[in-house]
């Protein structure tokens, strides 16, 4: 008999944001040796075993819907290849798009080039999220070491509940009811968007980057620093001053931009849960440019302090959601949360740290990399922003054309000159 | 590959007790899945045998824990096939021993005008004990079955209520008889409130919001039926109970308030 799992609050939630983004999550490892593939298949079969849902179909049933475990075969899963032009290949791997009623949720493949590999994987949101997936990429990393090395059966990667109500259970009784009853839409209602073209046919998926080097990092945290900011605050600030500029707001204009944030801070351990979601967004606004980026970032600071100082930071809108998905058949909930639901135009999402010696391949760390969230639909964008050694990458994937893609190599323009503006120095 | 398993479930369940069987039942059913699974993963791709053994291991890492379930359920099994078989068997079985017993009193007692309830109320209060059994069963299911169980409740209820109606009229003739129909209505509306609450059914409040009036105005039909209560001012029971249903949201809305969280009063407390 199929076996079934249920469909989560956030996969259901994700599986809503159909409309906004592709929902596939992405990573890119550069590696200066040959991957044993052999004993990549062998620890990607045991994680996929592990966390069933990578081999299961979504099944809308429009009453409750529900995933269906699948067979499958290691091959479907891992594409091995030796292009005559890596970029090329990386690029058109990245930005594939795995419905959700496939019977694979995750692709991964390894492109070999001059006695090098290039590790990409694409999976879908609504099985995890960027901080989970950067957990799987290090077990993944771990396990085969371990395997390659001295022979230890890659089975390590954590199984448990994927329900969202892991955020409560660390609370007390008293504060779990009052997180509980935290029914509030906390959804973005900003108008300003990303000056992109209008949607077209002829649109397809790209993902531009930018990279700053560990020297520009550093300056930017010590400028970080004396200013009272966190690197965050200070990548935020940057955005919203080059966002005014790129889009021409009125500088009197106040501007929302909505932040990710991973509510894992709420689970002491996380060791006995699966790979779930476990992302809410932080609306943080600015009432107007301000003079300079100085004004800039100092209400960019006094934004994000108000939700660093809340005990329930981001937990507000998920009672709201459980009610909307709990009362209805699926299908009505849908049209019931499309009406309340507004999702924003201009993100980010800062997934942090790839650490080099996690995510080494028996003793070989990546010499490049970086992750970036899903493919946006215009007018929504979503800037991510990982770090590996130090060195920063900024991402956004758009559907667009050439234009949109020019549009935002301009905008990371205006992102290193608006740090440039911060830290006194140019970005490298 | 299939002797690694069952070296393995073998010492997992050393000195495991046997009941009837339950333990060879148990390794059998462990052992198939664990085939199964071997086959999938196999099908998969893994070729290393020790990698599967491994990772097959690890997908049963609690046998004791598993068997003392396996056998909790068993004993559960087992005692709903009794039950299946009492309800088979026992409706015909019922159906005889209502049958002497009625006769062998109406020829003792020659009180033919009364012994026929022996009949009705035998077979009423069996369909109290299946309906029972039915709320049982459903309650035991998805949420989703609650409201099936809670009609089912309310008919065994009304079949209960109904045998003391007969009981009533045909022994003491009492010609305010009819007053144990409303009673019923407010014996279903409290043994729903106590299935609500003992299964702890989301929004109960709101049952308990509309059963007070309703209950409290067929009291006050009964205790009139009964002149145990004249009719004027009894009827002053119904806005007492819409004055209680007024109490009881005042106070779930300050029991909810206390659980409303402000960060503004929270930081001014901590700023203390």
């Amino acid at each position: 008999m199929e076996r079934k799992l249920n469909a989560e609050l956030w996969d259901k939630m994700h599986y809503l944001f159909r409309d906004f983004n592709d929902r596939m999550v992405h990573v890119e490892l550069h590696y200066d040796f040959e991957i044993d593939i052999e004993a990549l298949k062998t620890v990607l079969i045991c994680f996929f075993e592990k966390a069933p849902v990578l081999h299961s179909s979504f099944h809308d049933n429009h009453i409750s819907p529900c995933w269906n475990v699948k067979p499958y075969t290691i091959e479907d899963v891992l594409t091995v290849a030796y292009p005559e032009d890596l970029e090329a290949a990386v690029n058109d791997f990245l930005t594939q798009y795995i419905p959700p009623d496939s019977d694979l949720q995750m692709k991964v493949a390894v492109f070999y080039k001059d006695g090098g590999s290039t590790l990409c994987i694409v999976e879908n949101h609504m099985c995890m999220d960027g901080g989970d997936f950067k957990y799987f990429m290090k077990a993944l990393c771990q396990n085969y070491s371990a395997y390659v090395g001295q022979g230890v059966s890659p089975i390590e990667l954590r199984e448990g509940s994927r329900s969202y109500e892991a955020v409560y259970e660390d609370f007390s009784k008293t504060e779990q009811r009052m997180a509980r009853n935290l029914y509030k839409n906390v959804c973005a209602k900003d108008e300003h968007k990303f000056p992109l073209t209008p949607d077209s046919i002829r649109d397809r998926a790209f993902i531009a980057k930018r990279k700053w080097s560990a020297d520009t990092f550093l300056r930017i945290h010590a400028a970080g620093k004396k200013l009272g900011a966190t690197v965050n605050d200070m990548l935020l600030a940057a955005y919203f001053y080059s966002l005014y500029e790129l889009a021409h707001y009125d500088p009197s204009d106040s501007v929302t931009i909505s932040c990710a944030i991973d509510l894992r801070r709420h689970i002491k351990d996380v060791s006995d849960e699966g790979l779930t979601n476990h992302t809410a967004f932080m609306q943080c606004n600015i009432p107007e440019r301000g003079r300079d980026i100085f004004e800039t970032l100092r209400y960019a600071v006094q934004s994000s302090q108000k939700f660093k100082h809340d005990k329930f930071m981001g937990l507000y809108g998920l009672p709201l959601l459980k009610l909307g998905y709990s009362i209805l058949p699926h299908a009505a909930s849908e049209e019931i949360i499309k009406i309340g639901y507004s999702n924003p135009l201009l993100a980010m999402s800062n997934i942090g740290i790839l650490e080099a010696d996690k995510l080494a391949l028996d003793g070989h760390e990546p010499t490049d990399g970086f992750m970036t969230g899903a493919v946006k639909y215009k007018p929504y964008v979503l800037l991510s922003v990982t770090s590996l050694r130090k060195a920063l990458t900024l991402s956004m994937c758009v559907r667009g054309n050439e234009e949109d893609r020019a549009t935002v190599e301009r905008f990371f323009d205006l992102m290193e000159h608006s740090i440039e503006l911060l830290t006194g120095e140019p970005v490298q | 590959m299939e002797k690694n398993y069952i070296d393995y479930i073998e010492s997992a369940l050393q000195g495991a007790p046997d009941k009837n069987g339950t333990l060879y039942r148990y390794k059998r059913r462990v052992l198939d899945q664990m085939t199964a699974r071997a086959a999938e993963v196999t099908h998969a791709g893994l070729r290393d045998d020790k990698v599967l053994t491994d990772l097959l291991i690890s997908e049963f890492p609690d046998l004791s824990g598993g068997y003392a379930r396996f056998c909790a359920e068993d004993q559960k099994e087992r005692h709903k096939k009794l039950v299946n078989k009492v309800m088979l068997f026992g409706t015909p079985a019922l159906a005889i021993l209502l049958l002497v017993l009625f006769l062998a009193v109406s020829f003792l007692t020659d009180a033919w005008r009364l012994t026929w309830l022996i009949f009705a109320d035998g077979f009423l209060l069996w369909a109290v004990f299946l309906l029972g059994v039915g709320v049982a069963r459903l309650t035991a299911m998805r949420r989703l079955m609650h409201p099936i169980a809670r009609l089912l409740l309310a008919l065994a209820v009304m079949c209960a209520d109904t045998a003391v109606f007969l009981l009533v009229l045909m022994f003491t003739g009492l010609s305010a008889a009819w007053v144990i129909f409303p009673a019923g209505v407010v014996g279903i509306l409290l043994a729903d409130a106590v299935y609500a609450q003992a299964t702890r059914q989301k929004l109960r409040i709101i049952n308990y919001l509309v059963y007070i009036p309703v209950a409290a105005t067929m009291l006050y039909v009964v205790l009139g039926g009964l002149r145990l209560l004249p009719w004027s001012p009894g009827w002053l029971l119904v806005p007492l109970a819409v004055l209680v249903d007024l109490i009881l949201v005042i106070a779930a809305v300050s029991n909810n308030a206390k659980y409303k969280y402000d960060p503004e009063v929270e930081q001014a407390w901590n700023g203390n």
